[in-house]
């Protein structure tokens, strides 16, 4: 893949015949430039996202009926003779038409069966841009961000391997405790999708040797317990009987053991 | 470019060795931020005493501290540039409180084992700083007038943050975290969690935010109207204990969400054995 084949698939476009994951990746790992220029068009969407939603203040009602009044006031004295007014009245009747006609083919489309490739490619281009979004966040410096980033993982699908193996990473190496334990609970949904149970599962069982936070311990306790995989047992007996891990984690273990039985 | 100021070890055992009360005791320096401009970061790692981080009307960023004397490695003095010769790097150093600034983030050090611990450490930073701040075996922790993103994790003190006005991830091991915002960033995700200690978090009244709440042996209390959204249903659990006789356990699934003015980012409460306390300010 060249610079430009990776420009193309930042933006969302897409390359025919290539496997474009692996290729970028392996592109951006070659390339310092197209590095940047993700870790950019990354950040990009992210402040996108932080731009506040404006929201009416009261007074808004106030100065509408205001302008209103005056505006009543304002026809009452000056009448626009009717020739003058004519033009004008085509235009926004017209207006009005076409963007009703606008209105319709939108609505028209939405209901539009599921079947129609456009549908889909946006419904998939929808679907990488949040992967984009959440895989981007998670990769912040702030830990404020990478947590945004762990509540934007529930709105990929939870089929979503890469997004699912950022998580992953995330439990076993982020530096700050509650972004560990946040990412910890975004993993649920991944153990219930056919694609991706499995690694899951693997996945907590692997995460909870790495870890000695004990909150982020117990938190993983917990999801094997419901989970009830019994493939941990060796680990939470180990955890039972280490004289050095927190007591409250070892009693977790042991009431995960019972609870696996 | 990096500016470093080492406090080093000789001094810092001589230091242990005879703790200057008062005054004498009491050390300042001065660590400037490269450029005004562009957002600051403070990063503090390791120390044993008390740590206070406060946002003030300056420009630099302060750093007061008992029982250690200054002085540059090698006669290096504050604020002399300490590169590495051509072609080398660092591979060790002295240990005791280091200080550096790169690229406006200013890190303050002090992990070292014997002595290399500054007590009682107050940091002033322009109100408008990130910090970061870790510590496995300090005292308690407290971060005052912050308008940045904080990020506090302490291991048995408490972790108290007041007048902040940006954004809390805060966690500590046996302590209690005590938060209090004026502000809330809009759209900044938070989170508290402690394993032992109680969570007690005052909010604007007008905070929008959705809520996650997790206590395993302790209550949520808060005086916020909050709507919440469908929990799972207590799950019932049939066990047998060592001796063979079988138990029952009722169990809430811990997590318990909810919104409060119409919901927005995502706010964590977690704590085992504490209570979680939110109030309206």
């Amino acid at each position: 893949m060249n610079c430009e084949q990776a420009k193309t698939q930042m933006l969302g476009g897409t390359i025919p015949g290539e496997n474009q994951g692996e290729e970028f990746a392996a592109h951006l790992a070659s390339c310092e430039t197209c590095r940047n220029e993700s870790s950019r068009i990354g950040a990009l969407w992210q402040s996108l996202d932080l731009l506040p939603v404006e929201e009416p203040s009261g007074k808004v009602r106030e100065r509408f009926y205001e302008m209103l009044g005056a505006y009543r006031q304002g026809q009452a004295s000056v009448t626009m003779p009717v020739k003058q007014a004519w033009p004008r009245m085509i235009w926004q009747v017209a207006a009005a038409a076409a963007l009703l006609a606008v209105g319709l083919g939108i609505g028209y489309g939405v209901h539009e069966d599921r079947s129609r490739p456009e549908l889909v490619q946006l419904r998939e281009e929808v679907a990488s841009m949040r992967q984009l979004v959440a895989l981007s966040l998670m990769q912040q410096q702030s830990a404020s961000d990478r947590l945004r980033g762990v509540s934007w993982s529930y709105q990929v699908e939870p089929s979503d391997e890469e997004v699912m193996k950022q998580l992953v990473t995330t439990v076993n190496h982020d530096p700050n405790v509650n972004v560990r334990l946040a990412a910890v609970d975004a993993l649920r949904p991944f153990t219930g999708s056919p694609a991706t149970h499995l690694m899951a599962r693997n996945a907590v069982i692997e995460a909870l040797p790495k870890q000695t936070t004990p909150i982020v311990q117990v938190a993983l306790i917990d999801f094997l317990a419901e989970l009830k995989e019994r493939n941990a047992a060796p680990e939470l007996r180990r955890l039972v009987s280490d004289p050095d891990i927190d007591s409250g984690v070892r009693k977790r273990a042991e009431w995960a053991l019972e609870r696996m039985q | 470019m990096m500016k470093r100021i080492v406090v080093g070890m000789g001094l810092a055992v001589l230091a242990a060795a005879q703790p200057q009360p008062g005054a004498e005791g009491r050390q300042q320096l001065t660590m400037h931020f490269r450029d005004p401009s562009m957002p600051r970061k403070l990063v503090v790692e390791g120390g044993t005493g008390s740590l206070t981080i406060r946002g003030y009307q300056g420009q630099d960023a302060i750093i007061e501290y008992t029982g250690r004397e200054i002085s540059g490695a090698n006669g290096r003095g504050p604020g002399r540039r300490n590169e590495p010769p051509a072609g080398m790097h660092r591979i060790g150093e002295s240990r005791g409180l280091d200080i550096t600034e790169e690229d406006n983030t200013v890190r303050v050090n002090s992990q070292g084992i014997f002595g290399g611990t500054a007590r009682d450490m107050v940091i002033q930073v322009p109100a408008q700083t990130s910090v970061n701040v870790k510590t496995m075996f300090g005292g308690s922790m407290t971060i005052e007038n912050i308008s940045g993103d904080i990020e506090a994790e302490n291991f048995n003190g408490q972790v108290t943050i007041t007048n902040a006005s940006g954004s809390v991830v805060a966690h500590s091991m046996n302590g209690k975290i005590l938060v209090s915002l004026d502000r809330v960033a809009p759209d900044k995700s938070m989170s508290f969690s402690t394993f032992n200690g109680d969570i007690d978090v005052t909010l604007p009244a007008d905070t929008k935010a959705r809520f996650k709440m997790r206590t395993d042996f302790g209550e949520i209390y808060t005086d916020f109207d909050v709507k919440m959204e469908a929990n799972a249903a207590p799950v019932v659990e049939e066990s047998k204990d060592k001796s063979g006789k079988s138990r029952r356990r009722v169990r809430v699934d811990g997590t318990q969400t909810g919104t409060i003015n119409g919901g927005g980012p995502e706010m964590q409460f977690t704590t085992f054995n504490g209570r979680i306390l939110i109030h309206k300010k």
